[in-house]
């Protein structure tokens, strides 16, 4: 998964996709090198997760191009991009309990059964989830479910990590352990992620880069210093709150 | 409500609908049983007697209605279920196509596509009785599953794919299992479509696709109203022996699966 100095790992040239008649973003370019972070922040109907969807091989855009490892992967299915979709709700199969949930992109592969449950405790227990491991999926508070469905989609090795606010609807605490946790697996896993919010310290928190989308449109930063300077970013905004609440 | 006269309530309905099919049970078994006698003086068992001396012509009669209700209960299911999968994003445009096949009544339906199928040669064949059922059935399929596809299953399929399941995979390990329950019920009340139909097995079957439900017309018509009761019964023996083995294929299977 690496790619070439000259080339970024995931480069997007020229994206272009609308609903019926409106634009939800023209001429989008993206570059994104391999294990990199990448933190996307944009108001609420901007069009974050229609670009993760794109980027996923959920859906497709109307023009430009996707290149992943050097290859064009417009048209490619979710697997053979090597891309895995995490949304906002942590979504697990109803029918199959926490061990099965986690297993499942590996029985989709056929592996054997040993390598399998080896494989499958050590997630569990890497996600502190092994108590749980026959608990139904209805009966996990918010947080285990996200750790549940973060861990599943980690098991089919992702090349490419998509994650659409997945802590958004969490307690502060579960969210800040979820950040921990996200952020050290990615890393050990060596996974490039896109992971898109629209709470500026959580993008701070996450990401290695940082990206901005409105209207349409979308910027890159060029550092962390650079987005931390940009009064749209919203980080400015965050630190006058925090000066002024604070004692 | 509270829990007691919801039960209450819950028991008396099921009473007040098996009431008609007991008084069924109690006219084949009865000699007679003039209005307005509570309960029959004689009984007799000679109603069922006849059966079992017909039982020769009978038995080809009703394999080949089971048959024929299996055949279209697996190809509608099947189908209406895909279809309604290709819909769930579409407009509610494309639904309403399912309704039409219930706003033409059958009877009118055979005769109108009567010179098609003889022209076909499909009139008097068992694949032409299978085939003219199918619409109903299938429209009935398709408006059935339709609830199942709610935006979270069609998210948990988009989730299999991006987690690496082919097609085939993601019918077999993730909307299988999952509407399971929905795809009995649909099998169930679809191949009940074909087992009580009369009208199309009379016009395209011609006289030469005997079932169940013609045997049992021409014993309504014969004007013995016991021996009707015993022969509605027999009907009635299938789905009865269903929902005693899955009572569940009647409703209560029906409202969790749909279900968001």
């Amino acid at each position: 998964m690496t790619a070439t100095a000259a080339s970024p790992w995931l480069c997007v040239r020229h994206l272009a996709k609308r609903h019926g008649a409106t634009a939800v973003f023209s001429a989008l370019n993206l570059e994104l090198n391999a294990g990199e972070t990448l933190a996307v922040i944009g108001a609420s109907g901007c069009g974050k997760t229609t670009l993760l969807r794109i980027l996923a091989g959920l859906d497709y855009a109307d023009a430009g191009s996707i290149t992943i490892n050097g290859r064009d992967s417009g048209r490619d299915t979710p697997h053979a991009r090597g891309a895995v979709y995490l949304y906002q709700e942590p979504l697990l199969f109803p029918h199959l309990d926490v061990y099965e949930n986690i297993a499942f992109g590996l029985r989709l592969r056929n592996m054997a059964d040993d390598a399998l449950r080896g494989e499958v405790h050590g997630m569990l227990d890497a996600l502190a989830l092994r108590a749980l491991a026959h608990r139904d999926p209805a009966s996990l508070s918010g947080g285990q479910r996200q750790r549940v469905a973060f861990g599943r989609a980690l098991m089919v090795k992702p090349a490419l990590l998509l994650l659409d606010e997945p802590f958004s609807n969490l307690d502060p605490q579960a969210r800040a352990d979820m950040q921990t946790l996200c952020k050290t697996m990615t890393r050990h896993h060596g996974c490039t992620v896109v992971f898109v919010t629209h709470d500026v310290k959580e993008a701070l928190i996450m990401g290695d880069r940082h990206g901005r989308l409105a209207d349409g449109h979308y910027l890159a930063y060029a550092d962390r210093a650079a987005f931390c300077a940009d009064p749209a970013s919203g980080v400015q905004a965050e630190r006058a709150f925090w000066r002024d609440a604070l004692p | 409500m509270g829990e007691r006269l919801r039960a209450i309530l819950g028991h008396g309905l099921g009473l007040l609908v098996m009431l008609p099919f007991a008084a069924l049970l109690v006219l084949s078994l009865a000699r007679s049983w003039p209005y307005p006698q509570l309960w029959p003086a004689v009984w007799q068992f000679d109603q069922w007697l006849l059966f079992g001396a017909q039982w020769s012509t009978l038995a080809p009669a009703a394999l080949r209605s089971l048959s024929l209700a299996l055949l279209v209960g697996l190809l509608a299911t099947g189908a209406g279920f895909l279809t309604s999968r290709v819909l769930a994003r579409r407009s509610r445009g494309w639904l309403t196509l399912a309704l039409l096949p219930f706003a033409v009544p059958p009877v009118v339906y055979a005769v109108s596509l009567g010179q098609a199928y003889a022209a076909l040669g499909l009139n008097g064949h068992y694949g032409g009785v299978l085939l003219a059922q199918l619409p109903f059935a299938y429209a009935y399929a398709v408006l059935l599953c339709r609830g199942y596809w709610t935006r979270t299953r069609l998210e948990l399929g988009e989730l299999a794919l991006s987690l690496g399941a082919r097609p085939a995979q993601l019918w077999w390990r993730v909307h299988g299992p999952l509407a399971r329950g929905l795809l009995g019920v649909c099998l169930f009340q679809t191949a009940l479509m074909s087992w009580f139909d009369f009208a199309l097995v009379r016009f395209i079957g011609a006289g030469h696709v005997e079932t169940l439900s013609l045997r049992v017309f021409d014993t309504l018509n014969a004007g013995d109203l016991r021996q009707a009761a015993a022969a509605a019964l027999i009907m009635l023996a299938p789905p009865c022996l269903a929902l005693l083995i899955n009572p569940r294929l009647l409703w209560p299977a029906l409202t969790r699966a749909v279900a968001p």
